[in-house]
C-alpha cells in the first residue's frame, strides 16, 4: 500500500489515503472527489448508526465533510463532530471490526452447555432402552463359579486351590 | 517530496554511535552491530520527528514506530505529536494517541499521570480522551 500511496502525487493522495486507510473497501474504485461531492450532506451525528450503510461515495463524502471541520479549532468542535471523526477512522469496522463482538462468550459457553446436556440425555435414552444384562453378571453365579473352581482345583499352585489363597476368586461384585 | 521522505526515513534509523559519545551512559553493552539508544536520545529523536512531519501518513508511521518500542513515550513526545496532529488537522490521531498510551502504560495510575501531565495541551487543543466521548 505504501508504494501505491507514494506513487500518486501529492495532490491527489490526501482524500485517497483518507478512505483507504479508515475504511475496509471499495474506495479504490471509488469515484473522483469532485463528481462524488455532488451527494447530500449526510447528517455527522448519525454516522456511526448509519455508516455500515452508506455507499462508497456517500462515505468518501463524509470523509470530505469531516476533513473540513477538522481544519477548525478543535475547541468548537461539537461532541458529535468528534466522535464521527474518531468513528470513521478507528471506529469498529471494516478491519476493526471485533472478531468477537460482545456476547460471544456467553454465546459459546451456553453452546457447549447445550452439547454437553443433549449428549447426556442421548445417553440416558440409549441405556433405558438396553437389554438387561445377562445372568451370568450376578453375586450368585460368580459365587457358584467360585464352588465349581474348588470343586475342581482348578489352578492349584499359584490360584484359587492354591494354600492360602485370600483373592475373591470369580466374584467381582463387592 | 522524495528528498524529505528519505530524510525522514533516515532520521526515523536509531541515531549513529557519534552523536551518543556524548551522552556517556552508566552502561553500555558493547556489540558487534547494534548499539543501544538511550531513552533521552530515543525521545529527542521522535520529538524531531513530529515537529518536522507534515502529513498524515508521516505522523501515523511516525506514531506506530515510537510506539512499537518497549517503554512508553515521554510526555515530550506526546506533546510533540500532538501537535503534529493538530498541524496535519486529524483529530482521530490525536484521540487514538491517547489509547496507545493505555495500552502502552502498566496500570491506571501511569496513565492518570499521563493524562495529568498532558491537561494543558488536552485543554489548548481541545482533545478528549476516548473516555470522555464515549462516557455516556
Amino acid at each position: 500500500m505504501q508504494a501505491l500511496r507514494l506513487a500518486r502525487p501529492r495532490a491527489t493522495l490526501r482524500p485517497y489515503a483518507r478512505s483507504i486507510t479508515a475504511t475496509a473497501s471499495g474506495h479504490a474504485s471509488a469515484a473522483s472527489p469532485a463528481s462524488s461531492s455532488s451527494s447530500g450532506v449526510i447528517p455527522l451525528s448519525n454516522v456511526e448508526a448509519q455508516w455500515e450503510q452508506l455507499s462508497a461515495d456517500e462515505q468518501l463524502t463524509v470523509h470530505q465533510q469531516l476533513e473540513e471541520i477538522q481544519k477548525k479549532d478543535w475547541n468548537t468542535l461539537s461532541l458529535d463532530e468528534k466522535k464521527a471523526a474518531y468513528y470513521v477512522a478507528f471506529g469498529p469496522h471494516g478491519p476493526r471490526r471485533p472478531a468477537n463482538p460482545p456476547g460471544t462468550t456467553l454465546k459459546i459457553a451456553l453452546g457447549t452447555a447445550a452439547g454437553i446436556a443433549a449428549a447426556g440425555v442421548l445417553f440416558l435414552a440409549i441405556r433405558s432402552t438396553a437389554p438387561p444384562p445377562p445372568k451370568t453378571i450376578s453375586k450368585e453365579w460368580e459365587e457358584a463359579a467360585n464352588q465349581r473352581a474348588l470343586d475342581q482345583k482348578m489352578n492349584p499352585i499359584s490360584g484359587i486351590s492354591s494354600e492360602g489363597y485370600s483373592g475373591k476368586g470369580f466374584v467381582t461384585h463387592k | 517530496m522524495r528528498a524529505q521522505l528519505v530524510a525522514s526515513l533516515l532520521r526515523a534509523r536509531p541515531a549513529p554511535v557519534v552523536r551518543r559519545a556524548a551522552f556517556a551512559p552508566a552502561f553500555v553493552r558493547y556489540n558487534s552491530t547494534h548499539h543501544e539508544e538511550t531513552f533521552e536520545s530515543f525521545t529527542e529523536r521522535y520529538v524531531t520527528f513530529f515537529q518536522q512531519a507534515q502529513d498524515l501518513f508521516e505522523v501515523q508511521r511516525g506514531l506506530n514506530n515510537c510506539f512499537a518500542h518497549d517503554l512508553v513515550p515521554a510526555p515530550s513526545v506526546v506533546e510533540a505529536a500532538l501537535r503534529a496532529t493538530r498541524r496535519v488537522n486529524d483529530y482521530a490521531t490525536a484521540v487514538r494517541i491517547f489509547e496507545g498510551i493505555k495500552e502502552k502504560v502498566e496500570n491506571n495510575q501511569q496513565y492518570q499521570a499521563y493524562l495529568d501531565e498532558l491537561k494543558p495541551v488536552r485543554e489548548e487543543l481541545g482533545i478528549n480522551i476516548r473516555e470522555e466521548l464515549y462516557q455516556s
